[in-house]
């Protein structure tokens, strides 16, 4: 096998990998306690969470991050969420650890030498707490986005009050993305078999890009059109008053979590302030 | 230029078998229509011809070139493809820019893309709407400029995929003219399509493919008459093919000239 | 009553000096199943628009005359109205799709949760449209994973389920395959025949011979023709100016000039009508004169 082939078939099977993640939603389904919460439930516990985090005692973030992976285990998405997390969020959040370790000023106390650069206790220490605050913030955003469909989270907000068109434009761009990916690989195969380089130096590659995003651009727009048509055809812009299919529980426990952590949250940042 | 297809195989990414053995050899300056259901492999089998898809196992050689041995850019000098939206290719400020894209690519000298661009701009009946931003035209008149777009490549090989969808039966007469004219010049034109009549009025030899092997390959008039056979793959004959059929004529015709010469003959 | 009248009405688009309706009078009776032909350009799609409340609506533009449609009158009301009474689908089946839902059960619930149907009647509805269009099978599936025929098909059960009066079609087949035509001319052909008030423009002439009452061929703007299709569909005027004149009807026209066809007989336009014309010494038709 040639190379060139092997390059065209790694290529190929990378972008079909690809688009399969982002095809059906990041959701996962299962029957867990997190599954069966209400969605704004959920939402509520992500920004305590992050204001647990952020806005409270330093010590809180390291905390939270064993509770946060037990959560995954508790939300039947252990296998999922480690994924997320070995692929995404540790290269992140290692990197910033040792850019941060390296370059933070106002260290005191050596640790050790590595190169020319000097490495303190103190930058570590400085280093870890940011890096733990990161990761409980992504951490908690993925925990939500695989036990909640987007659908259910978006129809929820709308009945609470969220304007439609920005629950439209949310879950459409969602779905859209694995047809723009498909758009954009045709798009690419046409103007190559228009004698488009797209494989030889780094300069025509970079000249390749006009050709290649102005047909995504415009024929979205030929497409944004009939589509605003279509979904104005079944009364999207309707003054009336809009039902949905679905009805969304929200139980007493949920009310009362909501309300327990707002609590939390409060009492977190008050005693913080208070403390300090 | 000739293209030889040997044993081409082709399984997609998650084990989708697109073309079991594919093995056929078109001449220069042949027309060949290619018909069969949506899934059948059409567009498979026509994206190995300038690399674009390079096959699992087999070969596939346009002229003396290898598709596994040289870029699609390069190949794109013998091959042209006219791709099914207009508006996956368009995006230049006016028709004329667009139209020379193609040529420039190819790195030919300024000279020769003027020539060319002119000539492609007068098959399809664009000449005076070369400062006309392609956008600005309706999607009936952008498929002819994406068509014009390749032609003005002048490769000896033009691959055409689906051109009459949504389109109008002016536009197709357009069209039927501008690949008669490609004809007269020698050049080779392969076209994939749903409209047989189409197929049956303009190209001189089909291929009908049914779930990624060759169904039928002969002559316009051999392989169109085959009612029952072309139904495995979803096509129907022609329309007058189907009334000579209908009406028992001996002759399988595939146009309204051969339909009255054979009926004078049947009716006599 | 017309259940569709429009008299002496003219359109252009904004910021343009071509008229793309000049002066078109058209009534429909409800029931009627009404096919539009003409080339690109003819303004079969700004009819379609204009039948569904667009133009002017959501196009802007000039328009003059009177447009009046299931009771509802132009100038007098909004694009909501509209959406009620009159159903539009047209060619791209992919931009139908209205990518806020991920099953086709919701994309046809979508419609009703904008009108504010309340729920136990939405699931039922539904069902009852998902089974006259024939695609309860589809019901699980993403709207995504279809084929074009089975995308046109979900488009237009998620406008029958908002229970329009009248079904207003822009070349619905023009982008399908030849199984995904037969599927939504099966589906369009039923709801004809269950009384619904239909105008399809469209170019596969055969099919409208065998199943429109009447046929309106437009021109530049203008009604050419306005009548039954074998009338309308064999008429020399169509010739020259880019309808796609069924090849029957031409080949019949020519076989005439050679003295192959009876001079007295209508020209065809289906493969019936031709086999029957072209079959030497027929049996005579007790129905018609022979």
């Amino acid at each position: 096998m040639c190379r060139r082939r092997k390059y065209l078939l790694l290529h190929f099977s990378l972008q079909v990998r690809f688009t399969m993640n982002l095809d059906r939603s990041f959701y996962v389904p299962a029957k867990s306690i997190l599954h069966s919460l209400n969605p704004l439930t959920k939402l509520t516990l992500v920004f305590a969470l992050i204001s647990f985090a952020f806005f409270s005692f330093p010590w809180m973030a390291p905390v939270l991050i064993l509770p946060v992976f037990i959560m995954g285990f508790v939300g039947k998405v252990q296998k999922q969420y480690l994924n997320v997390f070995a692929k995404l969020i540790l290269p992140a959040i290692g990197f910033m650890f040792i850019m941060q370790s390296l370059f933070l000023p106002g260290g005191e106390t050596l640790v050790f030498k590595f190169s020319i650069f000097d490495i303190y206790t103190e930058t570590i220490r400085t280093a870890f707490l940011t890096v733990s605050r990161i990761f409980v913030m992504i951490s908690s955003f993925t925990l939500l986005l695989l036990t909640t469909h987007p659908s259910e989270l978006m129809s929820d907000l709308t009945g609470r009050g969220l304007p439609g068109q920005f629950a439209y434009v949310i879950i459409s761009t969602l779905q859209i993305i694995p047809q723009m990916q498909a758009k954009a690989q045709t798009i690419i195969a046409a103007q190559r078999s228009r004698g488009l380089d797209t494989q030889s130096t780094f300069r025509k590659r970079v000249g390749a890009l006009v050709p290649l995003v102005g047909p995504l651009v415009f024929g979205s727009l030929v497409e944004v059109e009939e589509r605003a048509i279509a979904i104005e055809a079944r009364g999207f812009t309707s003054n009336r008053t809009k039902t949905s299919l679905y009805e969304i529980p929200d139980s007493s426990f949920d009310k009362a979590l909501r309300w327990v952590l707002v609590l939390l949250v409060i009492i977190s940042i008050v005693s913080r302030i208070w403390l300090s | 230029m000739r293209i030889e297809i040997k044993d081409l195989h082709y399984t997609y990414p998650g084990d989708v078998k697109a073309l079991k053995g594919i093995s056929l050899t078109i001449e220069s300056g042949e027309q060949v229509a290619i018909v069969g259901q949506n899934g059948a492999g059409k567009t498979t089998l026509v994206k190995h011809l300038n690399g674009l898809l390079q096959p699992t196992s087999g070969s596939v050689l346009i002229g003396e070139w290898s598709t596994t041995e040289e870029t699609v850019a390069k190949l794109a000098s013998r091959v042209g493809y006219v791709f099914q939206n207009p508006d996956e290719q368009l995006f230049t400020k006016n028709v004329h820019q667009e139209v020379s894209f193609g040529p420039k690519n190819l790195g030919y000298e300024s000279e020769k893309v003027e020539a060319l661009v002119e000539d492609a701009l007068t098959l399809t009946k664009l000449s005076d709407q070369k400062e006309t931003n392609p956008y600005d035209l309706s999607p009936t008149w952008r498929k002819m400029v994406a068509l014009a777009s390749i032609i003005s490549m002048d490769t000896p090989i033009i691959i055409f995929d689906e051109p009459t969808t949504g389109q109008d039966a002016a536009n197709i007469e357009r069209m039927a003219n501008a690949i008669a004219a490609l004809r007269e010049r020698g050049k080779t034109v392969i076209t994939i399509t749903h409209d047989i009549d189409f197929c049956a009025e303009n190209f001189e030899r089909v291929i009908a493919l049914a779930k990624g092997k060759v169904l039928l390959d002969g002559s316009a008039n051999a392989v169109l008459g085959q009612e029952e056979i072309l139904a495995q793959t979803y096509v129907d004959p022609p329309q007058l093919t189907r009334l000579g059929l209908r009406l028992g004529m001996k002759e399988v015709v595939r146009n309204q000239e051969e339909f009255l010469n054979a009926y004078k003959k049947h009716a006599a | 009553m017309a259940i569709v009248n429009l008299k002496n009405v003219t359109y252009k688009y904004p910021l343009t000096d071509t008229l793309v309706l000049d002066g078109i009078n058209l009534q429909i009776e409800e029931g009627e199943f009404v096919a539009v032909v003409g080339p690109n350009g003819a303004g079969k799609s700004t009819l379609c628009y204009m039948l569904a409340g667009f133009v002017p609506h959501f196009y802007k533009g000039e328009l003059t005359g009177t447009v009046e449609v299931a009771g509802v009158e132009t100038q007098e009301s909004s694009l909501n109205e509209w959406v009620m009474n009159v159903g539009l689908a047209f060619q791209n089946p992919f931009n139908q799709i209205s990518g806020a839902k991920y099953t086709v059960f919701e994309e046809i619930a979508f419609g009703l949760e904008n009108i504010g149907v309340p729920r136990k009647d939405m699931k039922e509805r539904v069902e009852r449209a998902l089974e006259m269009t024939g695609i309860l099978d589809l019901a699980e599936r993403s709207p995504y994973s279809l084929s074009g025929g089975q995308q046109q098909r979900v488009a237009l059960t998620s406008i029958l389920v908002m229970e329009p009066k009248v079904l207003v079609l822009d070349e619905p087949t023009s982008q399908m395959d030849p199984i995904g035509t037969r599927e939504v001319f099966g589906v369009i052909r039923t709801m004809a025949e269950r009384g619904m008030t239909v105008v399809l423009a469209e170019h596969k002439m055969e099919w409208i011979a065998q199943f429109a009452d009447r046929v309106i061929a437009l021109h530049e703007g203008k009604i050419l023709l306005d009548g039954k299709p074998g009338e309308v569909l064999t008429s020399e005027l169509l010739d020259g100016k880019g309808f796609g004149i069924s090849r029957y009807t031409s080949t019949a026209r020519e076989a005439q000039e050679q003295s192959l066809w009876p001079n007295n007989k209508n020209l065809p336009v289906t493969l019936d009508e031709a086999v029957e014309g072209f079959t030497p010494n027929p049996s005579p038709s007790p129905l018609k004169g022979g």
